[in-house]
């Protein structure tokens, strides 16, 4: 059994004996853990390992065969979702949708003033002070479709913002970014953390950039086979089982509109 | 030449459909769903033939009918096969076309339907199409524009829509009905083969035009209209089947905003000190 964390504002994440099989393999195998409020936290594993169907499942994007999923103590449904913000990977539109990053940002507002996003004075101030927190408000007009990987990122965690999230979850967030720019990365979020005071969930095979900026790190490998500060999961025996003999930190690159299961 | 009915009527359904197929071809495109549309178109032709044979005068209804079975069949099997979407509409498509034809060949009288409908044909549209198109046009345009935050979003990415709050498999069923009514109307117009234009030579005469999409979504409804209308005006003045005449007329729109849009690149290029 896991360590009990006591936390007096409870828990952001809680999962408990998920199970997901996807067409004859078991992808997740009973997946347990309970993610605290308030920390910057990753969840690692490598290619194959189910991340991808646990992020799913807490979007409520996949259902689980057994299993129970909690956010924010609440089941996963519309209600919750509200309160969550998700940054993917990328946008897997055609260039041919010109989308602007002003018109992309107010599809995220609530109420949105000006019908057929016509300007508004109020609403583009508030737009652009979102841009500005995550360092790009240069790229209010431009459309999104031209932006670089970057600068997409910043773009979707503003977007993300804007609906003020309790929880963020970030998937792959340094796939397609540079190391200067993974840098730039983990400060914008550290910032973007302390500003908010929410909950960051950095989803990654990745292990040897996100250790150093998560406070706890939860490793899958189609069961929660280690979890503790980094240094922790760094030296654990299961760690290097799941990842082969070496810990050897790769980038993979996925092709536009290719999708698989990790 | 407006003093025509039959001519009135042709310009009034193209003054509808046209703007709104330029309307929803902007999504229709953004999301790769331009086979898809030539799928529903095709499967009109099964439709055609089935309410020939049933005894329609007037094969709408099961134009629409088997159009909407051949779209939901399309994404029931896109959700419970592996097999690739290219794989699934080429065999509805075919299958679709082979069976019309067949059915046509053997009711007696029909093979001359087949050519107004594989090409369009203005004096086939009655005042019962007049009628639908404006029913079709008025709730399909409300529909849209109530919903176009939704869309867009569903466009840019299905699950960032769905974690906000968006009912993505509603949204893209309803969507999939939207277009497949629309698509069979404007078969009357367009034809068959040629009615998929419609939704992806405005979009892409709008691109050249706008920097945003509400900008492209503006310009697609009035390249789809100047399409339409000017198409029609051709195709009674010279004689012309309709859907050619439409494609042409779109065509030539779409290159000379081509063209202006080159210049204007290369001035700004000019422009920019190096």
């Amino acid at each position: 059994m896991a360590e009990i964390h006591f936390h007096p504002r409870g828990l952001a994440i809680e999962v408990r004996g998920l199970r997901v099989t996807l067409g004859d393999t078991a992808v997740l195998r009973g997946v347990d853990f309970h993610v605290p409020k308030g920390q910057i936290v990753a969840l690692i594993g490598p290619n194959g390992s189910g991340k991808t169907t646990l992020l799913r499942c807490l979007l409520g994007l996949q259902r689980p065969d057994a299993g129970q999923v909690r956010l924010l103590g609440e089941e996963v449904g519309p209600a919750v979702l509200k309160r969550i913000g998700y940054v993917p990977q990328r946008l897997p539109f055609d260039r041919s949708f010109i989308l602007s990053v002003r018109e992309f940002l107010s599809l995220r507002l609530r109420e949105t003033r000006g019908w057929f996003w016509q300007r508004h004075r109020n609403t583009d101030a508030h737009l652009r002070a979102a841009l500005a927190e995550v360092g790009v408000d240069h790229l209010f007009d431009r459309p999104i479709a031209g932006l670089s990987g970057g600068q997409l990122q910043r773009v979707l965690i503003a977007f993300s913002l804007l609906g003020k999230p309790e929880l963020l979850l970030l998937d792959e967030p340094t796939a397609g970014v540079d190391t200067p720019g993974e840098q730039d990365f983990y400060g914008l979020i550290t910032e973007v953390h302390r500003r908010h005071k929410l909950t960051v969930v950095l989803v990654s095979h990745d292990l040897s950039m996100v250790y150093r900026h998560a406070a706890r790190v939860y490793a899958l490998n189609g069961i929660i086979c280690c979890e503790g500060t980094p240094e922790e999961v760094m030296n654990a025996d299961s760690l290097k089982q799941a990842y082969g003999i070496h810990v050897t930190p790769y980038h993979h690159e996925h092709g536009p509109g290719h999708h698989h299961v990790h | 030449m407006f003093t025509e009915a039959y001519m009135q009527r042709a310009l009034l359904t193209a003054l509808l459909l046209a703007p709104l197929c330029g309307l929803l071809g902007v999504f229709v495109t953004a999301r790769r769903m331009a086979f898809f549309s030539d799928t529903i178109s095709h499967a009109a032709l099964a439709g055609i033939a089935v309410g020939f044979w049933l005894g329609f005068t007037d094969p709408t209804l099961p134009m629409i009918a088997v159009s909407l079975g051949v779209a939901m069949l399309m994404l029931w099997l896109r959700e419970k096969t592996d097999l690739l979407n290219d794989t699934i509409m080429a065999l509805l498509l075919s299958g679709s076309v082979a069976f019309g034809i067949v059915v046509l060949s053997l009711l007696k009288g029909y093979r001359g339907e087949l050519h107004r409908y594989l090409f369009g044909d203005i004096l086939s549209v009655g005042p019962q199409e007049v009628a639908i198109a404006v029913v079709v046009t008025a709730i399909v345009g409300t529909v849209v524009f109530a919903r176009l935050n939704a869309l867009a979003l569903l466009t840019a990415h299905e699950d960032l829509a769905h974690v906000s709050g968006i009912s993505v498999r509603g949204l893209n069923y309803a969507f999939v009905l939207v277009l497949t009514v629309v698509v069979a109307l404007s078969i009357r117009l367009l034809g068959i083969i040629l009615v998929t234009s419609l939704l992806v030579i405005p979009p892409a005469t709008a691109r050249n035009l706008a920097s945003n999409l509400r900008q492209q979504l503006i310009l697609a409804i009035i390249v789809g209209a100047l399409g339409g209308v000017g198409g029609v005006a051709l195709s009674f003045q010279f004689d012309l089947p309709c859907g050619p005449s439409i494609v042409l007329t779109c065509l030539a729109l779409f290159l000379i905003t081509l063209v202006g849009r080159a210049l204007r690149k290369s001035r700004r290029r000019n422009l920019s000190p190096a």
